[in-house]
């Protein structure tokens, strides 16, 4: 049991250096401690806060667990990694960078499927003649799950796809693909296109506390500590 | 009969479960707990994945722990009988296994016990529904339990409904795909009844005015000349004239007179139908009457079926009927029933089944082959006979 505030932050790419800007922007520059590569780090105003660095979903799974008291990651890697979300985390403030849309799409020439509600007429169709169910592709397989029931979708399958989403529908992997784009052009590039109710959710990078965590007074002390100056600093640019 | 005896011997119920089937001549036959994903993520649909553990071997292969035994007892029949169509009567009883999302409760659990019966491909149809549910009810009273509200239903009765009723058969269709969604049927039922909402599509004016019902070979033509002059290029498994048969269909809605009111009215007061038993055939009779449909054949083989749950030493004066009763499991097609203890209530059956023909052709036979089959919860069952509250 650590007697310090676990703060879990991105251990690489871009993520993590948008989340020490604006630490940094705070005021709450990060030291790595141990050797270059270190995964563990500090904050000097901050003596009782230990920061680790770990890859973007295994901080949802360390809030989700508590092992982790705050943290830095993305909602949809939140959404998807914890079923019951809103129960076991709190998102305190959103950070302004780390943009990803969540969506549902298909081949740019099924211009029949405009709609979630058209998906499962075109499941209907689709399964009596090929005798199988529509293929969606993700890495989202939660997150698709309870989007397609909420729009009475159910003539599907999902298969999961961690990598070049994009291309399982022209490889014949995949029918149609629930993934995240930012601009649209990777979608476009791969004659996909967003269903017009197709938008899961529009995510970015949130600072997020675990509710199964061990707090003490302290902590919550400190935890609002860091609020504060993230608030009064001048919020990074956006892109 | 039950004894004192079997009720304060709970352990002995799934034994006294088996020895009712094994006595009416079911081979006793059992499947492993693991089973491959696939048949049962096609047959049920992707909200199996919320409730089921699924899991990836090493090799890559989707698996899961078995969310219950009809479908590995199918699989098991198939791999003796590929075409499916040798009559045959099993038993079984074994583990499932589900996930709960709100936690798991004793009538909910995660990991229970299911006792159950598969016949496929017997002659008459009719009277081996009526076996079926009889020899579940008699292995529950032998178990001890002597109390259970029973349910009953017939998809054949809403088949033969949607049958009769003068409409195109892609409406019909839409409806009875529909029908396994609550939430969405009356509204898509609604739609066919307004022209404005059969006109109304998302579908480019300009393409469907080109697309004539009449003149399907035409219209391949005409969605790829749209296509072509739109940049948009065909790829991945659907087809052209997949979606130039949804096209002309949306071409066709818009053309069509919608559905007759009063023929809507009746379908949704017809799934509203709940009532004893006794009184189902004249209920639908009344309901059918005024507008003229028949369906005659259906109802002939639902009143045949409860003459013969009758003859079978069920009493069906105390079930009640209900007509869109096995909505929950797409893949029931007829006869469906399920028994409540009254101690557990409607959300915890303790046995459930019915007739589910087209589920064989889903895992691989190639016609259709007639089955029906029963489970029973062991968990609830022990509940109940213990006399725990869920």
């Amino acid at each position: 049991m650590s007697s310090k505030l676990v703060l879990a932050l991105p251990s690489k790419g871009r993520l993590m250096e948008d989340c020490a800007g604006m630490l940094a922007q705070a005021g709450l520059a990060i030291a790595k401690s141990g050797s270059a590569r270190g995964y563990k780090g500090a904050i000097g105003d901050l003596p009782d806060v230990e920061v680790n660095f770990v890859s973007s979903s295994e901080i949802a799974q360390f809030l989700k667990n508590g092992t982790a008291h705050l943290g830095i990651t993305g909602e949809d890697l939140l959404r998807e990694a914890i079923s019951d979300c809103d129960a076991r985390v709190t998102l305190r403030k959103p950070c302004g960078f780390g943009y990803a849309d969540v969506v549902v799409a298909v081949p740019a020439w099924w211009i029949d499927v405009r709609r979630m509600a058209d998906l499962e007429e075109l499941a209907m169709s689709f399964q009596r003649r090929h005798g199988r169910r529509i293929r969606v592709a993700t890495k989202y397989m939660n997150l698709t799950q309870r989007f397609f029931a909420q729009h009475g979708v159910s003539g599907y399958r999902t298969v999961e796809s961690l990598g070049a989403t994009e291309g399982t529908p022209a490889a014949q992997l995949a029918e149609l693909i629930v993934d995240i784009t930012t601009t649209g052009a990777t979608l476009r590039a791969n004659d996909l296109r967003v269903l017009d109710d197709g938008v899961i959710l529009r995510s970015q990078a949130h600072v997020v506390s675990s509710n199964v965590a061990r707090w003490s007074e302290h902590f919550r002390a400190i935890e609002q500590q860091v609020l504060d100056a993230l608030a009064r600093a001048k919020r990074p640019p956006t892109h | 009969m039950p004894t004192e005896a079997a009720r304060k011997e709970p352990a002995l119920a799934t034994e006294r479960l088996m020895s009712a089937f094994v006595r009416a001549g079911y081979e006793q036959i059992a499947t492993t707990v693991i089973q491959p994903a696939g048949p049962f993520l096609d047959s049920v649909g992707e909200a199996l994945r919320a409730r089921t553990y699924v899991f990836v071997d090493r090799d890559g292969e989707e698996l899961c722990l078995r969310p219950d035994l009809t479908i590995p007892t199918c699989r098991l029949h198939l791999a003796r009988h590929p075409s499916g169509g040798a009559a045959a009567r099993y038993c079984y009883h074994g583990l499932a296994f589900r996930y709960q999302p709100g936690g798991a409760t004793p009538t909910h659990p995660t990991e229970f016990r299911q006792a159950g019966i598969e016949s496929f491909a017997a002659a008459d149809q009719e009277d081996e529904d009526a076996a079926i549910l009889a020899l579940t009810l008699e292995a529950l009273r032998e178990a001890g339990l002597d109390e259970a509200q029973l349910t009953i239903g017939d998809l054949g009765l809403f088949a033969a409904l949607l049958d009769a009723i003068p409409m195109p058969t892609r409406w019909r269709r839409r409806l009875w795909h529909h029908f396994w969604r609550r939430d969405s049927f009356r509204p898509v039922l609604m739609r066919l009844t307004s022209s404005e909402a059969l006109k109304a599509h998302e579908i480019p004016r300009d393409l469907v005015g080109r697309l004539d019902p009449a003149n399907p070979e035409a219209a391949e033509a005409v969605v790829v000349d749209y296509l072509e002059r739109s940049g948009l290029s065909i790829y991945g498994t659907r087809t052209l004239p997949e979606m130039t048969e949804r096209l002309l269909a949306a071409a066709a809605d818009a053309r069509e007179a919608p559905l007759d009111l009063a023929a809507a009215a009746l379908i949704d007061s017809f799934t509203l139908v709940r009532t004893p038993a006794p009184e189902a055939v004249r209920r639908v009779c009344d309901l059918l009457r005024p507008q003229k449909i028949d369906i005659g054949p259906a109802l002939a083989s639902f009143r045949r079926r409860l003459d013969l749950l009758d003859s079978h030493g069920v009493d069906t004066r105390e079930a009640q009927f209900s007509a869109v009763f096995g909505r929950s499991l797409e893949y029931y097609t007829g006869f469906v029933f399920q028994a409540v203890s009254p101690k557990l209530g409607a959300t915890s059956p303790i046995a459930s089944g019915g007739r589910y023909d087209g589920l064989l052709t889903d895992l691989g036979a190639p016609h259709p082959v007639p089955a029906v089959g029963s489970c029973i919860h062991v968990e609830r069952l022990f509940a109940a006979l213990l006399g725990e509250g869920p």
